[in-house]
């Protein structure tokens, strides 16, 4: 039994950053005194490698091509998810330097783990098997794991990182479990197998891995009731890994649960589309009323995250390509908001340290009238005000789900909004109207200038004119997706 | 080309916006003029092209909404209407550009004035480039708000910033009809194309539809809602207060804006949605009243202002007054060449205030000029001109437009065009009257200013006379060069299809129409000439007696038929007592209560409530997990109903 | 079938009476003489029976993660070793890319300095 070669045109990208990631590897720990600067730098060239080998890649494909016994699979579908997780991250690692040096961390392998936690992503993104998507989400959870301790020293980020370690092993446990069940059911693990396997129904053992399955799932893009670590880990883990948290690997998970709600069952979308609403309802809940009671940014942003994914969940809730598309948009422009607001953050320095309270907000329209601008765009963006990105994002799944009958579940999408958008617009107050506290000195950066004016450009009213490609490259993508 | 004539203005702003400050007033000033002049020249060389050579564009620039059956692409339509109003508008922005940069030289905020002139320009040509009728609504909007901002230019002064405010509010009731129509568009035709809604339109004579239970006639309430928008936009009778409130803007915008382009839109919308109108009498038919109603009220208001600018602005809402009732006989092609000659005596008439104003620095009440021919030559020569044009004396630019707008009125043989002649007839005579006032009280007889001011009289700057020569020109020749295209003989091969030929055979009555007919403007204006000689030169004395004596008419006129007060009375000042009403007893005391302050109330111990959940310990975190997951797992079976 | 088993049956059954013997001979023939340290269970250097809040030298945990990891490495080769007959050029060297990429992490942690002690 002599085994041909599999098809790996599909999988440069991944080989190109698994190869990178190990020659990174290696360069930093057989120098002496590695500068996390340079190997920064070098990541960021890895990704952007990555991004234009992907690019190319998909103009030499054709559709869709499976390959390793049809463990991975590349289409139009991947090819959008993989190219928000690798600005996601290219971001994530261009807005950490000034953060690791005021908090001296000086661990080489942070960039590094960014890259092979994107790795994971990737696979993940592209997997077609339980096996393979299993492998992906836990190469990526375990960098994410170290990366929330990474600040050792500190008790905050070890506790995140294990709380994050513990929870996750759990949701890995769940996960596994509701595998094993529908492999039990089917005798396969292939999506495509899945597929044909429950063309007409599947036996109550099936609906309970699916709820399995869904759990494990939720846990990773931290919806309602699988979410309870994300504003402790987003508290404790330092600031770029947690705005790294809230951009990547969301879309990564958000891509795992479209590819197998809709690429292994979708005859039974009557049974994951309650689930999905039931997730949706109450995360939308929860992450708006909970953030009103913050006072910590990173917290807020938490919370913000989780009823984000619970309005991205809309789309899925809708379960047509419509809703897939809903989705997509969705989740390019929460992580362009997210970033942005995590940039303001960062930039939160004062003689005394980083600072964290909302309250330290006050009257930054007056001592930095840029930032100010930027981070009120930002919050109106998320908030959904209309014509800034943020709405159109909204907009689409509302419209998936008016057209896939889930009338209820729109209304309540656009209530919740509006209790949240209390919040966000609460801190735009507090930055024009109350009188300033402390006064802030940026950290002298270009990355982070540069991030933050093209997340806060993009969510301005500019995105009346990146709306439109947007949305059609969406709609391509979630054809590839949804046939 | 026709997308550089269209995004060059919006070049100029950006520039002039973002960088007005790096470039310096002398920058911004050349970089937005420059642009101006050269897609001046373009669009001159598109007319060529276009109305002339007879060809016909749809130039696609972007896809830009594409929802359910709502799917429009960002185009360019380029018809021989569309290149009459490049041309007017490019030629006239680029002549006030050019102006400005002399009559604003002392202004600190010079970079911003001239970033909102282009930002206007943009919006004003993509308004008359529109495709589908969201696109127009874009430019509508869009030089409503750079209207708003010019006429506000002068944030400092109270009463510009309640001008600014008035403009923009009577607007938005137009705006409302206006988008109210473009939503009954969509709603009948489900599309917002033009092009598709104009071929549909002949299969949807006479039909109706229904709404809240009333059978509406369907073109009908389109046309009277898009007119609503007109009427707004284009000052008419009942709109119309804001027109001369504008006036608080610099001397430039009221040209540029109030005169020759932003409020002539409204007269562009009617002939735009000509093959509409044509199936929608009742509409027409209210064309021609609020026209012709709005021409003779809004002259006879015009016969005793003082500001001189105002007397201006009331002119131009009788003059729009005019197109309309020409539109709404069904003689489109008159009112496009009335608009297209105003554009160019009114400018001229504007500009020319301006340089007296200037000159007088700053002073806008005639009773306090006077006697400025001597010192002042140009400036005479200019708005002697222009008021020849506007008065319609032979060869002027307004004979051939005027007269035959008011023979089409003749012409028309229906009622409701008999009272549009007799009107446009009366209102001749007004203007006529109001317009050699305004030069007789500023430029002759004896010198009201005081002595100090008058010393320091001197014309304007060199850079300020060359668009008004430009504009005089145009005032005299665009007359007898165009009338044989727009609404002689050649007509017909000039409009092409870009206007409904329904209304044809007024226009070739109106050629055939007796010679008393057609002499009937000329002699009212020399009437209206001979008698303000009368009353202002020969006995300077005679106004006040007439004042005092039917002071009650005088005082109704110079109070503007007391619209303002009307309207105070009717909507103002119960509007506000209704919003006290509502805010404190409706508001605070009841929706409050129970609302917001409630609901915050709820929400914020619902808030408290779910944070304490989040206890920090892993192993709740995990029950969480597991609860939640059992719970959703028993949910979901049951629902099966497998177990 | 079930008698393929057969000789497990036996291995068992040898191995029970062989480790009955050791211990019984143990018991007959030794020389019983236990103290606190001999009776008490040895347990890699930890009191067996202690409270369970005690700390102790996170360099055992190091060291046995890195064994559980190389050790993981064994079960895989084995059956790869069986197989190798019938995988092919493609099977070992698809061992071999698993291994280079196993050497990668041991140089990290040889240079990281996990392998020694203090």
């Amino acid at each position: 039994m002599r085994q041909a070669l599999p098809n790996l045109i599909s999988v440069y990208p991944e080989l190109l950053m698994a190869v990178g990631a190990m020659v990174l590897l290696l360069a930093g720990v057989i120098r002496k005194t590695p500068s996390i600067d340079r190997l920064s730098r070098l990541s960021v060239l890895l990704l952007l490698g990555t991004l234009l080998v992907l690019w190319l890649l998909f103009f030499r494909l054709e559709g869709r091509v499976v390959t390793f016994n049809g463990l991975f699979v590349m289409d139009a579908f991947g090819l959008f998810m993989k190219t928000l997780v690798l600005f996601g991250s290219i971001a994530a690692i261009l807005i950490s330097g000034p953060y690791l040096k005021e908090k001296q961390i000086s661990n080489y392998e942070y960039p590094i783990l960014i890259v092979l936690a994107t790795l994971g992503m990737m696979m993940m993104i592209s997997a077609n098997d339980f096996m393979s998507l299993y492998l992906g989400l836990e190469l990526q959870s375990l960098c994410l794991y170290v990366l929330a301790a990474i600040n050792r020293d500190r008790q905050r980020s070890s506790e995140a990182g294990l709380k994050y370690f513990v929870l996750g092993a759990l949701s890995s446990g769940l996960l596994l479990y509701g595998i094993s069940l529908i492999y039990g059911f089917a005798g396969s693990t292939s999506f495509d197998a899945l597929a044909l396997a429950f063309a007409d129904g599947a036996p109550t053992g099936v609906v309970v891995g699916i709820v399995f399955v869904v759990a494990g799932l939720a846990f990773k893009i931290s919806a309602v009731p699988f979410h309870m670590w994300t504003p402790d880990v987003y508290e404790g883990a330092p600031t770029p890994v947690a705005a790294f948290f809230a951009a990547a690997p969301k879309v990564a998970a958000m891509a795992l649960v479209l590819r197998v709600l809709f690429g292994s069952f979708p005859e039974l979308d009557e049974v994951w589309r309650q689930i999905i609403v039931l997730l949706s309802v109450l995360s939308m809940t929860l992450g708006a009323f909970v953030a009103i009671v913050q006072t910590n940014i990173k917290r807020l942003m938490a919370y913000s995250s989780i009823g984000h994914i619970g309005y991205a969940l809309i789309g899925v809730a809708a379960g047509t390509e419509m809703g897939v598309q809903g989705v997509l948009i969705y989740m390019a422009i929460y992580m362009t908001m997210t970033l942005g607001a995590f940039v303001c953050i960062l930039n939160m320095r004062s003689r005394d340290g980083m600072s964290e309270q909302i309250s330290d907000l006050a009257g930054l329209s007056e001592r930095d009238p840029m930032m100010a601008l930027a981070l009120a765009i930002l919050m109106f963006s998320l908030a959904g005000i209309p014509l800034l990105a943020g709405f159109f994002g909204k907009l689409y799944v509302f419209l998936a789900a008016v057209n896939a009958g889930l009338y209820t579940l729109a209304v309540f999408g656009v209530v919740t909004s509006v209790v949240a958008a209390y919040y966000y617009v609460r801190i735009v107050k507090i930055m024009y109207f109350d009188k300033p506290v402390v006064t802030f000195e940026r950290p002298e950066s270009k990355s982070l200038s540069m991030v933050l004016t093209i997340t806060a450009a993009v969510n301005s009213p500019l995105s009346f004119i990146l709306i439109g490609p947007l949305v059609q490259w969406a709609a391509v993508a979630a054809g590839a997706l949804v046939p | 080309m026709y997308v550089t004539i269209v995004f060059l203005p919006l070049l100029g702003f950006l520039v002039a916006g973002l960088f007005g400050h790096r470039l310096g007033p002398r920058g911004a000033q050349i970089v937005t003029s420059g642009f101006l002049v050269i897609a001046a020249l373009l669009a001159m060389i598109g007319f060529a092209d276009v109305a002339l050579g007879g060809h016909e564009y749809r130039i696609p620039v972007a896809q830009w909404v594409s929802s359910g059956e709502l799917d429009f692409h960002w185009a360019l339509r380029i018809d021989t209407l569309t290149v009459v109003m490049l041309v007017v508008v490019t030629v006239i922005s680029a002549l006030v550009h050019v102006y400005s940069i002399g009559y604003m030289s002392s202004d600190p905020h010079n970079p911003r004035f001239f970033a909102y002139l282009s930002l206007f320009t943009f919006a004003m040509l993509t308004l008359v480039t529109a495709d589908n009728f969201l696109q127009l609504f874009f430019g509508w909007e869009g030089v409503g708000l750079s209207s708003y901002l010019l006429i506000g230019f002068w944030y400092e002064r109270p009463s510009a910033n309640a001008a600014a405010i008035k403009a923009f509010l009577v607007n938005r009731i137009g705006d409302f009809g206006f988008s109210l129509g473009i939503l009954a568009i969509f709603l009948v035709f489900n599309s917002v194309d033009m092009q598709t809604v104009f071929d549909a339109v002949p299969d949807h004579a006479g039909s109706t539809f229904s709404f809240l239970g009333y059978q509406l006639h369907t073109l009908n309430t389109i046309c009277i809602l898009l007119f609503i928008g007109a009427m707004g936009k284009s000052a008419q009778l009942g709109l119309h207060t804001w027109l001369p409130d504008a006036m608080e803007g610099p001397t430039p915008v009221s040209a540029l804006i109030h005169a020759a382009t932003m409020v002539t839109a409204g007269v562009f919308l009617v002939v735009r949605c000509s093959p509409m109108f044509e199936y929608a009498p009742l509409a027409l038919d209210l064309v021609i009243f609020i026209g012709a109603a709005t021409a003779i009220v809004t002259a006879s208001i015009a016969l005793v202002q003082n500001d001189i600018k105002r007397v201006i602005a009331y002119s131009t809402c009788s003059q729009l007054g005019y197109m309309f009732f020409a539109a709404g006989v069904g003689a489109y092609g008159a009112a496009m060449f009335h608009l297209f000659t105003h554009a160019f005596f009114k400018a001229l008439l504007f500009l020319g205030s301006g340089a007296v104003i200037h000159a007088l620095a700053d002073e806008q009440d005639m009773r306090r000029m006077g006697g400025l021919r001597k010192a002042l030559p140009l400036s005479w020569s200019f708005m002697v001109i222009g008021t020849l044009a506007l008065t319609g004396v032979f060869p002027f630019a307004g004979y051939f437009s005027k007269d035959t707008v008011i023979e089409v009125a003749w012409a028309a043989q229906s009622g409701l065009g008999e009272f549009a002649f007799v009107m446009g007839v009366a209102a001749a005579l007004m203007t006529a009257f109001y317009s050699w006032r305004l030069i007789f009280m500023t430029f002759h007889g004896a010198p009201r200013a005081a002595a100090k001011v008058m010393a320091r009289v001197h014309e304007a700057p060199k850079i300020m006379w060359l668009p008004l020569a430009l504009l005089a020109l145009g005032a005299f020749a665009s007359g007898f060069l165009f009338s044989d295209l727009f609404v002689g003989d050649g007509r017909a091969a000039f409009w092409g299809s870009s206007i409904s030929a329904h209304g044809d055979g007024v226009l070739e009555a109106a050629h055939h129409a007796p010679v008393f007919i057609k002499s009937l403007p000329l002699i009212m204006s020399i009437g209206g000439f001979l008698l303000a000689y009368q009353l202002y030169l020969r006995r300077p004395d005679l106004p006040g007696k007439l004042a005092r004596t039917f002071e009650w008419a005088y005082r109704f006129l110079l109070n503007k038929w007391f619209f303002d007060e009307l309207y105070d009375f009717l909507f103002v000042r119960p509007a506000f007592r209704l919003g006290h009403f509502l805010w404190r007893r409706g508001d605070e005391g009841v929706i409050d209560r129970f609302g917001p302050d409630g609901i915050s109330k709820v929400v914020a111990l619902l808030a408290a409530r779910l944070r304490r959940l989040q206890t920090g310990y892993i192993y709740h975190y995990a029950f969480a997990m597991m609860i939640g997951l059992a719970l959703i797992l028993t949910y979901i079976v049951l629902q099966e109903g497998g177990l | 079938m079930l008698s393929e088993y057969f000789p497990i049956l036996v291995f068992i059954a040898i191995a029970i009476a062989m480790s009955l013997a050791f211990i019984g001979a143990a018991v007959l023939i030794a020389r019983q003489n236990p103290d606190q340290e001999k009776t008490s269970t040895y347990e890699c250097g930890f009191e067996a029976i202690d409270s369970a809040h005690i700390r102790f030298d996170v360099r055992f945990y190091l060291v046995a993660i890195l064994f559980i990891i190389f050790d993981l490495e064994v079960a895989f080769l084995f059956p790869w070793a069986v197989a190798l007959g019938d995988i092919g050029l493609y099977g070992f060297f698809s061992m071999v890319l698993f291994l280079a990429i196993l050497t990668v992490g041991f140089i990290y942690e040889w240079r990281k300095g996990a392998l020694e002690w203090e």
